[in-house]
């Protein structure tokens, strides 16, 4: 599929950012996007519709980045989902366990375009080769 | 960005590609991280112990704690917040930090906004200039090779115009862009009114645990018995109403 039909969850509890990340987004091609303010509504959203990338913040309250990866990661339908985790600090304990839960790649806040798009193609590259 | 800085991104993308494949190459569920808990608060000890007057410090404590709550209450940057949070130097690194992200946000805003507004002056006044060429032509008699100049000024103008937009579009995608501040620091208020509301918790937990016995009448049911001083729990008033009346019962 190509990248304007790709369907994506942007999951963040403010607003702003949603809107800027959004923003971007449709700028380097992407303008098919659904927005979600924690991981408790992503995941219904998710487990309801047909997303194909998650782009998703770690600091929310109800349910965290992490939390919300590893449940997308323990559901049959959603496993296989690409999730492009946003951290405000670049941690090291937070890097590792986004890598061991199964993050498709991790993005530092405040970024740019350029980075966004960086990592947008790296990861959707990873996935070529299984796509149908 | 500073080398420094750099060095370290790479560092970190180096460090997450390394987990992430080794992760695909051995699919069993991962060790759990355990994220860092916040540290249990330690149960508060009455200051029955060294040489120190029980009262004394019972005293203390409560007016400390009264003046927190106060503050809370205020939401406000003013004299009170300020005392209780000059003795955090972590937040007061963080409410600095508050202020300097926003003022950077507004400067990058305000050049942006010049930058734009600068482009479109000049996409105007060069508009102008050519409608009002092309007027002239229309309502008299021109030489063929005024037409021509006219109409080659009027491809050159179209054929820049692209361009000048895009500056504009820069300049407003920097401007949206600017407004990332918002996040940051938000996230930052929300982590100093927890470390704040921690504060005064366990303030009230300690004023409760050292109440003199003789004082101890003078607290409500509801402070001895119940959720408030169960161990179990992690909250210990619920409400900025139920912390009023323990200071109040108590006579601060």
């Amino acid at each position: 599929m190509n990248a304007a039909d790709m369907k994506i969850l942007i999951v963040d509890d403010f607003s702003t950012m949603r809107r800027i990340v959004r923003n971007l987004l449709k700028e380097i091609g992407y303008a098919n996007a659904d927005e979600a303010e924690d991981g408790q509504a992503a995941l219904k959203m998710l487990r309801a519709g047909s997303f194909d990338f998650v782009v998703s913040d770690l600091n929310m309250p109800n349910m965290d980045g992490f939390e919300l990866l590893r449940q997308i990661r323990a559901d049959e339908k959603l496993k296989a989902l690409p999730v492009l985790l946003v951290t405000a600090e670049a941690r090291k304990e937070d890097i590792v366990t986004a890598a061991q839960i199964g993050a498709s790649g991790y993005i530092v806040k405040p970024f740019t375009k350029a980075t966004l798009e960086e990592k947008f193609g790296k990861i959707l590259q990873k996935l070529a080769p299984q796509a149908a | 960005m500073t080398q420094t800085s750099m060095a370290a991104e790479t560092d970190m993308e180096a460090l997450f590609d390394r987990v992430a494949s080794e992760r695909a190459r051995a699919p069993e569920a991962p060790k759990a991280v355990a994220l860092a808990p916040a540290p249990a608060p330690s149960p508060a000890t009455p200051a029955a112990g060294a040489e120190s007057d029980p009262f004394d410090v019972f005293q203390r404590v409560g007016s400390i704690t009264r003046k927190l709550h106060d503050a809370l209450r205020e939401l406000g940057y003013d004299q009170a917040i300020d005392q209780a949070v000059s003795s955090l130097p972590d937040t007061r690194a963080r409410l600095t930090y508050i202020a300097t992200l926003t003022g950077k946000a507004a400067e990058r805003t305000l050049n942006a906004v010049e930058q734009g507004k600068a482009v479109q002056e000049s996409v105007r006044a060069d508009a102008t200039r050519l409608a009002a060429d092309w007027e002239r032509l229309y309502s008299s008699q021109v030489s063929a090779d005024e037409f021509r100049q006219l109409g080659q000024k009027t491809r050159a103008f179209l054929a820049g115009l692209p361009a000048r937009t895009e500056q504009t579009d820069a300049q407003l995608l920097e401007i949206m862009m600017a407004q990332d501040f918002h996040d940051l620091t938000g996230q930052t208020v929300q982590r100093i009114a927890k470390i704040v509301q921690f504060l005064e918790e366990q303030l009230v937990k300690l004023l409760i645990d050292s109440t003199p016995p003789e004082r101890r009448t003078q607290l409500k049911e509801e402070f001895l018995t119940g959720p408030v001083i169960d161990p179990t729990r992690s909250d210990v008033v619920s409400s900025q109403g139920q912390v009023d009346n323990l200071l109040e019962s108590l006579g601060f």
